[in-house]
């Protein structure tokens, strides 16, 4: 059906695109089997004998450098990422979903203006908040604490959730739910047994989206909490010491950091794209 | 240990005999180098503990703010001494140095009493000392029932102290009258020129001997050297890239960032001898720089030079000590010598890094904390770090004459004793203390990369950062 | 035409006053939680405010914000800001649109390279960044490298004021086109196939079906990524910061970064505020436009399905 042409044309442009999105992934996995020294070489080649050393130093917490002994706390800092972002996506999809679903199907007084509001919130400059946030939290006892964290991520993952998963709501037709309810079953079993599974797409791919924000986040942790609860963004530039930038650890750490993140997008593959439609009108 | 051992030890400690003396006759006692150094640091916390009540504050546990740094590797490779000389537990936190700063002003600036001391360095006290975040330390060192008797910090090099202590006046000279100790020395830096040897030999020229002179060698280097180039220098938009070499030579050609007079502060930026030095700096990045020079700091700066990318470069004395370690390409290569840049200077005028130890005006545990402080910059660990680690511009002069310590830098790192000697008496605090040094070395920071990328004539350029920094003066009241 | 999206009037129907206000008072009291600091915020920007002066803080009114008006600097960020904002969030739809119309059949190499392109945005930006700054190293860099290849070999990316904004902007391509790919992907998918088949039987021609009926059907999607993206944008920090604080000279210096200096470097604690409330204004009434707009297109679709 097809003209040949159309067919190279497309292949081509796809290889392209390909190459500028995933050269520098690439670049960066083959540095992460690199020592410094085969890294920093001119011009940069593409040889090298490959080693496990930045692995074995990031997992076993121990890198000898040339100034000593470096302790590593990456695998902490992963673990914490970990706890951040699946907390803090966890308490977003039960305080977003519901509010998605109050938006999506019914028409309140005040309930645009409380849809827009927060969705404003994540638009709000991070600074502004976190500025004087730190001193609230030291008032409330929040500062250094899991808890307080995940609070101000909120801020990321919240409105986001909400604002898809709404418009997944609102494209779904009320009227299965219209018929479960004349069945006569509550409100809140309508609710968990027909509108949240027809909706999980949407809220696999906003969950998704959601914990990717989460987890690159880098300025909310380092201001609000203690070496022990850093996230690996922050924790990956312990790194770049006074004696030297250890890129093989860094590219390392970016693979460890990015495989979570891929092995869930992965597995949510199927949802992933069907369930950010957003707006669209289904037949 | 023997009793005789004991007796040598003590002996030693209390400074009866020489080490010579004591390392003749502990080896005649059948006792190792090792084994011998060992007692020998047994002594000394000893020594220490029985002249004053380090157990005061058993079971308080210090927490540290500290910046990833080998000064402070250091330090956590030395916890266990200080700990089994108070009975005290140390916490810490420790960030990387790109954001370390950030996280000082976020803990601080919010009140927090989750720190009790913390890295810094001279400049940012300018900033925490006139906030209130700091305690003056005088109320400490002054008072015998606080400070143990040997501590002896006079023994701390005098331009060290001094750059450390200022009486919050903006203009005010440091050291001067009613000027509070707002941190104490505890590792330094100062800027001479750290070279790459092979390179040198290569073109068979010798090291710099002023800036012109290095001006030429530099460009010499990015021409003939087949790929590095001349000099690493910091170029990016921030106060880090105006304190190191850069002061150093500005001040070498008798340029000053300030005129006081009644008070008020006015830049000299504009000044004749400002604009001579900003020509030749400007024509050295130009001509023999790194060309990425706008965002290099000290990591590449240090970076290029272990991997053999460039020639040489003028900045901390310590960077092209760590680069002459393991793990870089160049390492053994690396060769160190001093440099007063003006022709008709009479030597080096190298400003200084010292990070420092603060105590935090938040901190519930002031006096535990201070014990630490003064522990940690006690002549014992200042030896330790010096001789076993990387402290290797430790603040004391008894340290630099210790002869274990000379030879070890003397065999690894030739020509590093002696750049340090050369360029030592005169190295200090060049800047003129005031709250405002981040904006100002920040905008100049800013203006120097507007010349070298010729965006604006030096002459020019000068005189809109003078105009500019005589303006935020003024509106905060200072100018 | 039996595939084409039946209508589905907004059905809402009448079930407890309080419900609704139950599900989402949850959500709104979070996050009001977080922005009381924001009202304190509001009022340090009208007070003189450096934390190294602490015997100057005074109420100015709106002295930080006049003092703006007559501020070069503070054009300048407004300036670089719009141009950042616009060089971003134009690539990136063009980029990502051209690229989610290539994918746009559901066949599994097609989902499993929309997976993979979105790689770059798992990549922490602050991490990412470091990494760029490798790569574009005259000495050690791949792309140095590479550019050199064909000629370029004085090319100085961020440390250039020419070339620094086209650096910047091409790292927050590489990172943020895959989230517009995503969205306008999901977009494309879930358009009813009817009118684009009667439009291939009649033979109309691929651009005129691309103009006329794929945009305005995906067009409440294009709205909100761009809302998405051009409020991230116009508040970017993390690439900006990472790769040259603003620099060289003042070329990069957006809102964010700008606030972040006088905060952590200068501690004018006032100056900071009263910049970030400038953009929190901007990005406020942009997001304002942007939601009627979507409010819009959704009801015409709606009403047109």
């Amino acid at each position: 059906m097809r003209e040949p042409i159309t067919r190279i044309l497309r292949g081509s442009a796809l290889a392209l695109i390909l190459l500028f999105f995933l050269f520098p992934i690439l670049w960066i996995l083959l540095m992460s089997f690199q020592t410094n020294a085969d890294i920093l070489r001119i011009p940069p080649r593409l040889g090298f004998t490959p080693t496990l050393s930045n692995y074995v130093a990031l997992l076993s917490g121990k890198l000898a450098t040339s100034s000593g002994t470096l302790d590593i706390t990456f695998l902490r800092n992963l673990g914490n990422s970990l706890l951040l972002s699946v907390a803090s996506v966890a308490a977003s999809l039960v305080l977003g979903v519901p509010a998605a679903y109050a938006f999506a199907r019914y028409r309140f007084r005040l309930g645009e203006s409380i849809a827009f509001t927060l969705l404003s919130f994540r638009f709000a400059p991070p600074l502004l908040v976190l500025l004087p946030l730190s001193l609230y939290f030291q008032i409330l006892g929040l500062t250094d604490t899991y808890g307080g964290l995940i609070w101000v991520y909120q801020l990321i993952t919240l409105p986001l959730i909400l604002w898809i998963v709404r418009g997944y709501f609102e494209d779904a037709s009320p009227d299965i739910e219209h018929a479960y309810r004349v069945d006569g079953h509550s409100w809140w079993r309508t609710f968990t047994r027909i509108a949240v599974p027809l909706a999980r797409p949407g809220i696999a791919a906003a969950g998704l989206l959601a914990f990717i924000f989460a987890w690159n986040n880098f300025v909310f942790a380092l201001v609000l909490a203690s070496a022990d609860k850093q996230p690996v963004t922050v924790g990956a530039l312990a790194f770049v010491t006074a004696a030297g930038i250890q890129y093989g650890q860094i590219a390392a750490a970016i693979v460890l950091s990015i495989l979570p993140t891929l092995a869930l997008a992965l597995y949510a593959q199927r949802w992933l794209v069907e369930g950010l439609s957003l707006g669209a009108v289904k037949g | 240990m023997s009793d005789k051992a004991r007796d040598l030890c003590k002996a030693r400690v209390a400074g009866r005999i020489s080490r010579r003396e004591f390392g003749k006759r502990i080896t005649a006692l059948g006792i190792g180098a090792a084994a011998a150094d060992g007692l020998l640091q047994a002594s000394y916390t000893r020594a220490m503990a029985a002249s004053f009540d380090w157990m005061k504050y058993k079971g308080t546990t210090v927490k540290l703010l500290l910046n990833k740094h080998p000064y402070a590797d250091a330090m956590i490779a030395d916890l266990d001494a200080f700990r089994a000389l108070t009975g005290m537990d140390v916490k810490y936190d420790i960030f990387p140095e790109d954001v370390y700063f950030d996280k000082v002003t976020a803990a601080l600036s919010s009140r927090s009493s989750q720190y009790d001391a913390f890295m810094t360095g001279a400049y940012q006290t300018w900033q925490y000392g006139p906030a209130g975040w700091l305690v003056d330390m005088n109320e400490y060192l002054h008072d015998a029932g606080k400070t143990a008797p040997d501590y002896d910090f006079e023994d701390m090099l005098p331009n060290l102290r001094a750059s450390d202590s200022w009486s919050g006046v903006p203009g005010a000279p440091l050291g001067g009258t009613g000027a509070k100790q707002w941190a104490i020395p505890w590792g330094f830096e100062l800027y001479s020129i750290s070279y790459n040897r092979n390179i040198f030999d290569q073109l068979k020229i010798t090291p710099p001997e002023n800036l012109p002179d290095l001006i030429e060698k530099a460009t010499k280097i990015t021409k003939d050297a087949g790929g590095p180039y001349g000099v690493g220098v910091r170029g990016s938009r921030s106060w880090a890239t105006i304190h190191p070499g850069f002061l150093s030579g500005y001040t070498n050609y008798g340029a000053r960032d300030f005129t006081v007079a009644d008070g008020k502060l006015k830049s000299a930026v504009d000044s004749a001898e400002s604009k001579a030095f900003h020509e030749l700096w400007v024509k050295m990045i130009q001509e023999a720089g790194p060309k990425n020079w706008a965002t290099y700091t000290w990591y590449q700066v240090g970076q290029d030079l272990g991997a053999g990318a460039s020639g040489m470069i003028y900045d901390a004395d310590i960077l092209g000590y760590f680069m002459n370690g393991a793990g870089n390409k160049e390492a053994g290569h690396i060769g160190y010598t001093p440099i007063a840049p003006n022709p008709e200077a009479k030597g080096p005028t190298s400003n200084i890094w010292i990070w420092s130890l603060a105590l935090s005006n938040f901190s519930n545990a002031k006096d535990a904390a201070w014990y630490f402080i003064q522990w940690a910059t006690s002549k014992q660990h200042d030896m330790f770090g010096a001789r076993k680690k990387d402290l290797v511009d430790p603040v004391r002069a008894s340290v630099w004459a210790d002869k274990v310590f000379q030879d070890r830098i003397a065999g690894s790192y030739p020509g590093y004793l002696e750049t340090y000697k050369a360029t030592a008496p005169d190295a200090k605090i060049y800047f003129t203390p005031q709250p405002l040094f981040f904006n100002v070395t920040t905008e100049w920071a800013a203006a120097l990369q507007r010349m070298v990328a010729k965006e604006v004539a030096v002459s020019e350029g000068l005189d809109q950062l003078a105009a500019t920094i005589n303006r935020e003066l003024r509106d905060a009241g200072i100018g | 035409m039996s595939d084409f999206a039946l209508p589905v009037p907004a059905k809402r129907w009448r079930v407890g006053r309080l419900l609704p206000y139950l599900l989402s008072l949850p959500s709104l009291l979070v996050c009001v939680g977080i922005v009381i600091p924001f009202v304190a915020s509001a009022i340090y920007s009208l007070q003189r405010y450096n934390l190294a002066f602490p015997t100057g803080r005074a109420f100015i009114g709106f002295g930080n914000y006049i003092s703006f008006l007559s501020d070069p600097s503070f054009w300048n960020t407004v300036e670089v800001s719009i141009i950042y904002t616009a060089a971003t969030v134009g690539i990136e739809l063009l980029l990502g649109l051209a690229i989610a119309m290539l994918l746009r059949e559901r066949t599994f190499i097609n989902n499993v390279i929309s997976v993979v392109l979105m790689l770059p945005l798992m990549t922490a930006p602050a991490l990412a960044s470091l990494m760029w700054k490798l790569m574009t190293n005259p000495g050690f860099g791949v792309l140095s490298w590479a550019v050199s290849l064909i000629g370029l070999s004085n090319f100085k990316w961020a440390s250039d004021p020419h070339t620094a904004m086209l650096t910047v902007v091409l790292v927050d391509i590489w990172v943020y086109t895959p989230f517009i790919m995503i969205l306008l992907l999901a977009g494309l998918r879930s358009l009813p196939p009817a009118p684009f088949e009667a439009a291939q039987l009649d033979g109309v021609p691929g651009r005129f079906v691309f103009f006329r009926v794929t945009l305005p059907m995906l067009s409440p999607f294009i709205v909100t990524a761009c809302l998405f993206r051009l409020l991230d944008s116009i508040q970017q920090f993390d690439i900006i910061y990472a790769m040259t604080q603003g620099g060289p000279g003042d070329s990069l210096m957006v809102f964010q970064v700008g606030a972040y200096l006088e905060f952590f470097q200068y501690t004018n604690v006032g100056r900071s505020a009263a910049l970030l409330m400038v953009l929190w204004v901007i990005t406020y009434f942009l997001s304002d436009r942007f939601v009627r707009q979507w409010h819009k297109l959704r009801e015409r679709r709606q009403g047109h399905a």
